[in-house]
């Protein structure tokens, strides 16, 4: 298969010990020795008309980084500064009877505790506001937080956590995004499970699939996806004397931020002020609030700064995730793997609250066809609920789920039909002035280019043979 | 319960309950933030240091166990007048992106570089297999750990 002569290894190892930017390597391909992919291509137009493209430039939190000298939010301490924790459900879907607060207030060093019942406005969320700072009374997740103690130290806020005394009437749920399409599942909001869907239409699909050669169908599913950035996500909230509350924290969104205290606290955005700071990593798991109401309040009833940082354990089931999708992909192409036809459904597994969907949705449905000239297109999207850990944000925001679909489908028609999966894609894809999906005329379009040079430059064809 | 530890080369001591892990007593007793909490089970490493010579994972580590060692930590890497080796190049080579996972990183290659002087470059992702980076990829962390290897070596005869 592979012409190469040499070891993978020493090829990678010659590589990174002599790596330089690669402008300033030489553009010949040695021919005295076998040889080694990836090659170097002629610089192209753009980079010589755009100096700065392809030069090194040093970030410039390199040296703080190095030294350790980072500050993120974890690193920060005030005076008197108190440690909060938070109390997570026992069921992934239940009523709260009761929460019995009285032996946790008792512990040493426990300043102050917080159930969803005291939040002045519990709900909150960027499209729509169903998600709760507080669970109360129904728990729609494992990862629902139904009460919060802060104190002295960590480990006496952690002790109090277990002297805190919740009742659970547990409800039935549904954990697969299939199964709360139906009607007779059990429903985490109001009357349906759905609460969100886009619909894609061009040219007449069906009749498309009819006049097709070949016919492709296959289900695609992708799985959770936590962004685990190496810093947990972290608060600080501390008020003044003219009751204004200023909290630091690692969320990335500080305006909507703003607004979304503003509301659950029903207080003027002039009276807070969020302090984003260096971050950890965020990926997208860092766009909405999570603990800052809570602290907020904790903070006004203890008199002093409140710290909370997410556990790890807390990051996998209490931080937003990637929305796993179930994609359905009929494809209809002609004798040539011209793709005449794709009729897509999408079942967005929407988790117990709705975070990010309806971007995600969006995103995805627009991507779902691909890159690729297609004449009749046809995509269902909808997003369900489920008592799962809520889905939010992540680089792509649906992207990468349907990439995994339609690229994996074109390796499929390729093979079926023995096209090369190089030359399928060169027949289908983009060019200048193509339309996308809904219509719209793409420009700057360097697809084929791309894939072409991308192709010189790792062997492809000297991989195939 | 006093431990008393030295740190970067200067005696250091501290009050701590017992259950307190070394990672804590660092960060919140001393004031040595460089050390991140991570994960606190060990799994990510960015509470990586150095103690007694050997690189441990100071959330595992109980505070009291390392009561009488030499401990270094990322603040101890550089001196007043000069960064390591490692710490220029990392910087040069842009090889950290939040910064997250770089003190652990730091620590774990230091590490290596002080027992391997030469090592290879999966000699460098077997040392650094401990530390998690989710920004980068790692391609630059390993090709700015193998430039400051070659730094060293270049500047060791005679000093």
């Amino acid at each position: 298969m592979a012409t190469r002569t040499k070891d993978i290894r020493t090829d990678t190892e010659e590589l990174l010990t002599e790596a330089k930017a690669p402008s300033q390597q030489p553009l010949t391909v040695p021919t005295d020795k076998p040889v080694a992919y990836p090659l170097d291509l002629p610089e192209g137009e753009a980079r010589l008309r755009t100096p700065a493209v392809g030069q090194r430039a040093s970030r410039p939190d390199g040296r703080l980084h190095g030294l350790g000298q980072t500050q993120y939010i974890d690193d920060i301490t005030f005076p008197h500064m108190l440690h909060a924790k938070i109390l997570r459900s026992e069921y992934p879907h239940a009523k709260i009877l009761s929460i019995d607060t009285s032996e946790a207030e008792k512990m040493p060093g426990v300043l102050a505790t917080l159930t969803g019942d005291e939040i002045p406005e519990n709900s909150f969320g960027p499209t729509f506001q169903d998600q709760p700072v507080l669970a109360y009374p129904i728990v729609r997740h494992r990862g629902d937080g139904v009460a919060a103690v802060a104190a002295v130290t960590e480990q006496q806020a952690t002790d109090a956590l277990e002297k805190i005394k919740v009742e659970y009437e547990p409800l039935p749920h549904v954990f697969d995004p299939l199964e709360a399409l139906e009607d007779d599942s059990p429903k985490v909001h109001g009357d349906t499970n759905i609460y969100t869907s886009k619909t894609i239409k061009k040219g007449d699909v069906e009749k498309a699939l009819k006049e097709s050669e070949h016919v492709f169908h296959r289900q695609f599913r992708t799985q959770m996806v936590e962004h685990v950035p190496l810093e947990p996500h972290a608060s600080i909230a501390s008020w003044d004397g003219n009751g204004r509350v200023t909290l630091w924290t690692s969320l990335g969104r500080i305006t909507l931020g703003r607004e979304d205290l503003a509301r659950t606290l029903k207080m003027p955005q002039s009276k807070i002020r969020l302090i984003g700071t260096v971050v950890g990593g965020n990926f997208g798991g860092k766009n909405e609030i999570t603990n800052e109401p809570i602290l907020a309040l904790l903070s006004k009833k203890a008199a002093r700064p409140v710290k909370s940082v997410f556990t790890r354990g807390d990051e996998f089931i209490s931080s937003t995730i990637r929305h796993p999708f179930t994609m359905d992909y009929t494809t209809g192409v002609d004798s040539d793997g011209k793709i005449l036809a794709r009729k897509i459904r999408l079942v967005l597994d929407g988790g117990a609250y709705c975070s990010w969907t309806g971007t995600t949705i969006g995103k995805g449905s627009i991507l779902a066809p691909g890159p690729y000239n297609i004449d009749n297109i046809l995509v269902e999207a909808f997003a369900v609920y489920t008592n799962k850990t809520t889905t939010g944000a992540m680089r792509g925001f649906g992207a990468p789920q349907v990439c995994f679909a339609y690229e994996s489908q074109m390796d499929d028609i390729a093979d079926a039909l023995g096209i090369d999966p190089l030359e399928i894609r060169l027949r289908n894809g983009f060019s200048e002035n193509s339309l996308s999906p809904t219509s719209q005329t793409l420009q700057s379009v360097a697809l084929k280019e791309s894939l072409t040079q991308a192709a010189e430059r790792f062997g492809w064809k000297e991989w195939q043979e | 319960m006093l431990v008393e530890i030295n740190v970067n080369g200067e005696p250091k001591s501290a009050d701590v309950p017992p259950e307190t892990t070394l990672l804590k007593m660092l960060r919140e007793d001393l004031g040595l933030t460089g050390a991140k909490l991570g994960c606190d089970v060990g799994d990510c490493g960015t509470c990586t240091v150095i103690v007694d010579g050997v690189s441990v994972n100071s959330c595992l580590m109980m505070a009291a166990r390392a009561n009488g060692s030499n401990v270094t930590t990322i603040e101890g890497l550089a001196n007043a007048n000069e960064l390591h080796p490692l710490q220029e190049k990392f910087e040069e080579h842009g090889a950290l992106q939040c910064g997250f996972c770089g003190p652990g990183m730091l620590i774990s290659a230091k590490s290596l570089l002080d027992r391997n002087p030469e090592p290879t470059v999966f000699e460098v992702r077997d040392a650094l297999a401990g530390n998690l980076c989710r920004c980068t990829g790692y391609t630059k962390i390993i090709e700015a750990v193998m430039d400051a290897g070659r730094e060293m070596r270049s500047g060791q005869s005679g000093a």
